[in-house]
Formats: structure tokens, C-alpha cells, sequence
């Protein structure tokens, strides 16, 4: 009984998660003239600048530096950008939550899911890549499984960001500041060695498990070390369940406080 | 017969000139300094009353007596600080026809957007599409996107979706706040009234918060006076009204806290 009634919540939550995204996806295409390929054009001309900049700033060269540098970029870019959305996605959506018992959590969910779309039609891109530069195709099998993780730990991130936000207006401006110093700090477009001062520094840093394993496992075609993985798996699931924890908690005040 | 909704002893209180639309630094620098006072505004003060199933009560007062508060207290959106509060049964709460409409999708977008607002599955409305696009006559502008309609014809769609939305769910216990003015016309009005009366005769425990004063005394088996969070009187609504009428002709006799 109790089971089933936890299903029927469950499935309610995801279909109107599926819903908000499906409209916003909808409307933040419309009346653009190149509709979803803005998606593509944006991380392509970061691509590009920053392959130019390379040229200019002559650092020890790095195996298929193109797909490195795509990879990287694309990844950080899907947990940039739903977790900024995330921490003004409930002010936002205030109508709704002052004026109906809705579950709250598909508005964070919905973020996710969008960017995930938006993440897809980057990764067909990247496929392009990989057939241009000719790499081997056969370790994207594993990218689902890496994304499941980070998808887990965008969502906790943005669990707890939103609860935050409903609290404090200009979380959005400070997490601007915050995901600009971890772009850089993350190995995106170059790469970390271990007598460098950020080395000690991205022990601590989620997103360069995420993106380490990735690349080892898709375009170098070798086996991540154990831990690495086992710290990305414990990060998905540990920082899901902490910000789930904190959203339910909290979820009860929204309405007062918008 | 079986209570649908029992209140004991509800207060609620808001701070207000606290918390809204500061930013940190704000924040940080009136804690500092400590000068800004928290004001507690009560807004429900030791209510209780019981609603029995099939009942209708219809709740006036005026602006700012806590009328909206307390219909959200029922419907669990905000939590009441002291006392308790039990419903029993499948309760939906509306404010006016319209959240999540959105004005860049067409309507047939719209329809599945706000039906899956109103928990509906894509499945359920898909069933539902037919009946929602011929009562709201709109059939001619299926693909039109929405801001370029009349706010009629938005205020239209919008009741459209809502009343099919709701029949679908068939509700137990239904809270209004203020949701039958509607800018249709008057054949609109009156259909939509129609389907009203379907609920409010169905069965349904309504209750009803308006300023309309026709609708609560033809619709309500009873009615709430509400002034400053308590209830000024209770009983019979032709007599209820009478009285409210009475004492908003006398403009000096209550005030807000």
C-alpha cells in the first residue's frame, strides 16, 4: 500500500518534471532561427577559441587534445548550467508553489532534465568528433555510466542550491562567481600534473573525477583506477541523498518565504 | 455524517518586514545592527471549526482577515504554528484557472502543459482533449500561440482546462479562492457556472471564498465571517451576509491588527 502510493508520487513527480522541461525546452527555442542548434554553436565557438588560444600559448601537447578539451567542456558546462538555473528555479516558479500543493521537486528535477537534453545534442556533436579525429568509438558504451553519476550529483547540488536560493536572493550571482573560479581550477582545457598547486586542490574537486574518468575510459580507451571510480560512484549517490535530505526538510516553508 | 476537514485551535503567524526580497548583504548588515524589529502579524488566532462531508461553506471578510491563509493552511501549503489540522479525503485547492500558462506555446501545448500542472498523466489528457477543446470553443486556434489571443479567450482556455482538469481528479474536498471571476463572456459564465453547480451538488465539500456575495448565498449550507484571524460569526449565510454588509456600510467599526 504504502509502496504503491510512493510509486504513484514518484510517477507523478517525473511526469511533471518531464512536462516543465519539455515546455521550457520548447519555449527557449522559439522564435529563435537556428532553434537547438544554439545548444551546438555555444560549446563550438568555446571549442574553437580555445584551440586558438592554444596555438598562441604553447603548453606540452596533449593526445587528441580536441576530443580532451570537448569532453571536458560539454560536461562542465551540463553541471554549470542546470545548477545555476537551479538556484532561482523555485523563486521563479513562486506562483505555482504559493497557489497549489505541486510537488516541488519537479521544478529542480525539470532543470536537470533539460540540460540533459541540451547535453545530448552536444554529445551527437562529439561523436562527429571522435569519427573526424578518427579515435575509437568503442568507450562511449561506458559514458552512460559515468553520466548517471554525474546526473545524480547535478541533482543533489541542485537540490540543496534551490533550497538555499528560496533563502538568499543573489545565490544565483555568488554560484556565478564560484562555477567561473572552478572552470578554471577544474582541468578543462589543459592538463594537471602533479607538482602543480591545483593538483592538491582537485583532489578535493568533484567535477575532475567525473571528468578524469570519462576521458580515460572513453578516449584513451583505458580502465580508470578503482578508487577514482568508487569516489565518483560514493559523490553521485552521497550528494543526491544530502540534498534530497535537505530539500524535503525544507520544502515545507517554501511558500512562506516567497 | 463523516467530518471532511477538522481545525483545532489554528494560529498562524507571519513575520513580516523580515526575510522578503533582501539580499545578503542586507541581511548581514541589519543583523549588525539589530535595528529591524520583527513584526508579527497574526493572521489566524485560535480558530477551529469542523466541516462535514457534503457540507458547502462559503468564507467572507475582508482583505487581509485571512481568508486566503486559511484556505492554504487546509491544503497543507503552509504549516500552521499551532493546533491541528486534519482533512479527510482527496483535496484540491485552486486560486483562479491559469498557473503555468505559458504565452510562447500554442494552445495544444498549453493544454498538456497545464493538465500535467494539474497532475494529470499525458494519457488522461490525451482522453480529455476532445472535451476540453469543444467547451472552451476554441477549436479554430489549436495551433495559435497563445499571446496572440484576447484575454477572453486566454480566461476561456484557462477555465477549460481547469474544470476538465478538476472532473478528472473528482476531488473529495475543493477550495476556491476567488476563482469564479472569470473575463468570459456571458455564455461562458454561464456554462462555466454549470459546471460548478456539478461539484457543488455532486457530493463535493466545498468551500468557497469569495466576494461575491449572489454565489454564497445561493451555493452555501453555511457560512464564515472571518475579521483579524477569528471568526466573527458563523451560521446561516443570508444572515452571515446581511450582517457583513451591514458592517462594511460603517467604515470606522474594524480595523487591521
Amino acid at each position: 500500500m504504502n509502496l504503491n502510493e510512493n510509486y504513484n508520487k514518484l510517477k507523478s513527480i517525473l511526469g511533471l518534471s518531464l512536462s516543465l522541461a519539455k515546455a521550457n525546452f520548447k519555449v527557449r527555442n522559439e522564435g529563435s532561427y537556428l532553434g537547438i542548434f544554439w545548444y551546438l554553436l555555444e560549446p563550438l565557438c568555446f571549442f574553437l577559441v580555445i584551440i586558438l588560444l592554444r596555438a598562441v600559448i604553447n603548453q606540452k601537447s596533449i593526445d587528441s587534445y580536441p576530443l580532451y578539451l570537448f569532453l571536458g567542456l560539454i560536461m562542465f558546462n551540463f553541471f554549470n548550467g542546470a545548477t545555476g538555473i537551479s538556484s532561482k528555479i523555485l523563486v521563479q516558479s513562486s506562483g505555482f508553489i504559493k497557489s497549489m500543493n505541486i510537488h516541488k521537486e519537479a521544478f529542480v528535477i525539470s532543470v536537470v532534465l533539460q540540460y540533459i537534453f541540451s547535453h545530448i545534442f552536444e554529445m551527437i556533436l562529439f561523436i562527429f568528433f571522435i569519427i573526424y579525429f578518427k579515435a575509437s568509438l568503442s568507450g562511449l558504451i561506458y559514458y552512460p555510466f559515468i553520466f548517471i553519476f554525474l546526473c545524480l550529483f547535478t541533482l543533489g547540488i541542485s537540490f540543496i542550491l534551490s533550497t538555499i536560493g528560496v533563502y538568499i536572493n543573489d545565490l544565483f550571482n555568488v554560484w556565478n562567481v564560484v562555477m567561473r573560479v572552478l572552470w578554471f581550477a577544474t582541468p578543462i582545457f589543459y592538463v594537471l600534473t602533479e607538482e602543480s598547486i591545483l593538483y592538491r586542490f582537485n583532489l578535493f574537486n568533484p567535477m575532475y573525477y567525473f571528468l578524469d574518468n570519462a576521458r580515460q575510459w572513453i578516449i584513451y580507451n583505458t580502465i580508470p583506477s578503482i578508487n577514482s571510480l568508487l569516489i565518483m560512484i560514493m559523490l553521485g549517490i552521497g550528494i543526491f541523498a544530502i540534498g534530497l535530505i535537505i530539500f524535503e526538510k525544507n520544502k515545507i516553508k517554501f511558500a512562506e518565504m516567497m | 455524517m463523516e467530518d471532511r476537514i477538522i481545525l483545532e485551535n489554528i494560529s498562524k503567524k507571519f513575520y513580516m518586514g523580515y526575510t522578503k526580497d533582501k539580499t545578503a548583504l542586507e541581511r548581514a548588515v541589519s543583523l549588525f545592527l539589530n535595528r529591524e524589529s520583527r513584526k508579527d502579524l497574526v493572521v489566524l488566532n485560535n480558530v477551529s471549526f469542523k466541516i462535514k462531508s457534503g457540507e458547502n461553506i462559503g468564507i467572507i471578510g475582508r482583505n487581509g482577515s485571512g481568508k486566503s491563509t486559511l484556505l492554504r493552511v487546509i491544503a497543507g501549503i503552509y504549516i500552521v504554528d499551532s493546533g491541528s489540522v486534519k482533512t479527510n479525503g482527496k483535496l484540491v485547492y485552486l486560486t483562479g484557472f491559469g498557473q503555468g500558462l505559458n504565452p510562447k506555446l500554442t494552445m495544444r501545448e498549453n493544454i498538456f502543459l497545464i493538465g500535467s500542472i494539474l497532475d494529470l498523466s499525458q494519457r488522461d489528457i490525451r482522453l480529455k482533449f476532445e472535451d476540453i477543446v469543444n467547451f472552451s470553443g476554441l477549436k479554430d486556434f489549436l495551433d495559435t500561440k497563445v499571446y496572440k489571443f484576447s484575454l477572453g479567450m486566454i480566461n476561456r482556455l484557462n477555465f477549460s482546462v481547469g474544470i476538465y482538469c478538476l472532473k478528472h481528479s473528482n476531488p473529495d474536498i475543493l477550495l476556491l479562492d476567488e476563482v469564479f471571476r472569470s473575463g468570459g463572456d456571458l455564455e461562458f459564465q454561464n456554462k462555466v457556472i454549470k459546471k460548478m453547480e456539478d461539484f457543488i451538488k455532486g457530493g463535493t465539500t466545498v468551500v468557497l471564498v469569495s466576494h461575491d456575495m449572489d454565489l454564497i448565498k445561493r451555493y452555501c449550507t453555511r457560512a464564515l465571517w472571518i475579521d483579524c484571524g477569528k471568526i466573527l460569526m458563523e451560521g446561516n449565510p443570508l444572515e452571515v451576509v446581511k450582517e457583513y454588509i451591514k458592517s462594511t456600510t460603517n467604515p470606522n467599526s474594524i480595523k487591521i491588527s
